[in-house]
């Protein structure tokens, strides 16, 4: 019996758009999944069980959810993490999100993101960047307008995202917003949602994301402290290293 | 020459079970595992960062929902910040989430330790964004100790 499994909820469309929401830096990722879950009214249509995962539930509206959900409609599936997804099982995690993924034949996957920047309180503007799976995704990208993070080092599902993606040839992009490192940026999310309406033309209106902006940094500071902690096993760091390019 | 003055035994012990035991006390906020609410004081713990260079000490702390005006940065000895501002508006804990308890919060609150000697009377404090930056010089002599000659 494999270890992880994916319980469907509701018939869950094909061909979709599949994007990830999960805790990283400035925890940009699960900021912008929560507003898209709001502003599309996104359903809960699977959502992952395992005993690999700590025995956490979420409670919601008086009843027991996994940290791992699945949300969608006819065009999007996002998978979402309340928690910050240990170290030690992020592969076994991530590759069956994939495969579920895969056999829903999703069109691409996007994972949002951030990449955290020094004095990131004194900026005025958030740049986007964006990680392709592919030298044609690369293209699109660029055909986009949008910056390409060209090298440099990249931890976390995201990385795993992009890499399995490499490899079956399923298009791919990770964005990430300038944010913070350590602390919850709203502001960054409303960024990295910008970002994906250029490259797939969803579009959500990020006023209440930035209105709310201070209560979810108040309500999002243990999910951050938690974030770092795991952050730090995985070695998050290696993110501003200097590259070695081998040729 | 000059006359060693010996400490008494309980004196003694008084320093080395007083240290021990403030040692013991940071451990235990660092292993085990608190709440980052006080009830009591209807206070939260904001989330904070330290970054030592060659220099100076540069510690941010996230201060969202506060007032700059109310924003107070008190050294509580050589090594030891206290840090608090008041809320804009009162926090509920059902605002937070939080359905099964009952109370609220008026004000951010923690307090942090320094982990190389400092200048506390030269520090300078900035607030932008509700991201509090204090700047702590460091003292020279222990830079100059550890053979930091050059700043980087």
């Amino acid at each position: 019996m494999s270890e992880i499994k994916i319980i469907e909820k509701t018939q869950v469309p094909s061909g979709a758009l599949m994007l990830f929401g999960f805790p990283d830096v400035g925890l940009v990722g699960v900021i912008a999944a929560s507003h898209l879950i709001e502003e599309l009214n996104l359903e809960e249509v699977a959502y992952l069980d395992s005993s690999l995962l700590p025995p956490i539930i979420v409670l919601h509206d008086g009843v027991p959810h996994s940290s791992i959900r699945i949300f969608g409609n006819d065009k999007i599936l996002l998978a979402v993490s309340e928690m910050p997804i240990s170290a030690n099982i992020i592969y076994q995690v991530m590759d069956a999100l994939l495969d579920w993924g895969k056999s829903k034949k999703v069109k691409m996957m996007v994972s949002l993101s951030g990449i955290p920047i020094e004095d990131r309180q004194d900026a005025t503007e958030l740049k986007v960047f964006a990680a392709a799976s592919s030298p044609d995704v690369l293209k699109t990208i660029q055909g986009k307008n949008m910056e390409a993070l060209m090298e440099g080092y990249m931890v976390g599902p995201q990385a795993i995202m992009l890499m399995r993606c490499a490899q079956s040839g399923l298009p791919a992009v990770t964005l990430m917003a300038q944010c913070f490192l350590n602390y919850p940026d709203p502001e960054a999310a409303g960024e990295v949602l910008k970002g994906l309406d250029t490259l797939t033309g969803i579009k959500v209106d990020i006023a209440k994301l930035l209105e709310k902006g201070e209560e979810i940094r108040l309500k999002a500071r243990d999910v951050m402290q938690r974030t770092q902690e795991e952050m730090s096993k995985m070695k998050k760091g290696q993110e501003y290293d200097l590259p070695v390019y081998v040729s | 020459m000059a006359i060693r003055k010996r400490r008494s035994f309980p004196d003694f012990l008084d320093t080395y079970f007083g240290d021990f035991e403030e040692e013991f006390e940071r451990w235990r906020e660092a292993v085990i595992e608190k709440p980052s609410w006080n009830l009591k004081t209807c206070a939260i713990q904001p989330l904070s960062d330290m970054k030592v260079t060659a220099t100076e000490v540069i510690m941010t702390v996230d201060l969202p929902l506060t007032q700059e005006k109310t924003v107070e940065v008190k050294p509580l000895d050589d090594r030891t910040l206290e840090i608090s501002a008041e809320m804009k508006r009162k926090i509920q804990f059902k605002e937070l989430g939080i359905t099964h308890r009952k109370g609220e919060f008026r004000k951010l609150h923690c307090h942090t330790r320094v982990p190389v000697p400092v200048q506390m009377n030269k520090m300078h404090v900035d607030f932008k964004k509700g991201i509090l930056e204090i700047h702590i010089p460091r003292k020279k002599e222990q830079r100059q100790k550890e053979g930091l000659s050059r700043d980087f």
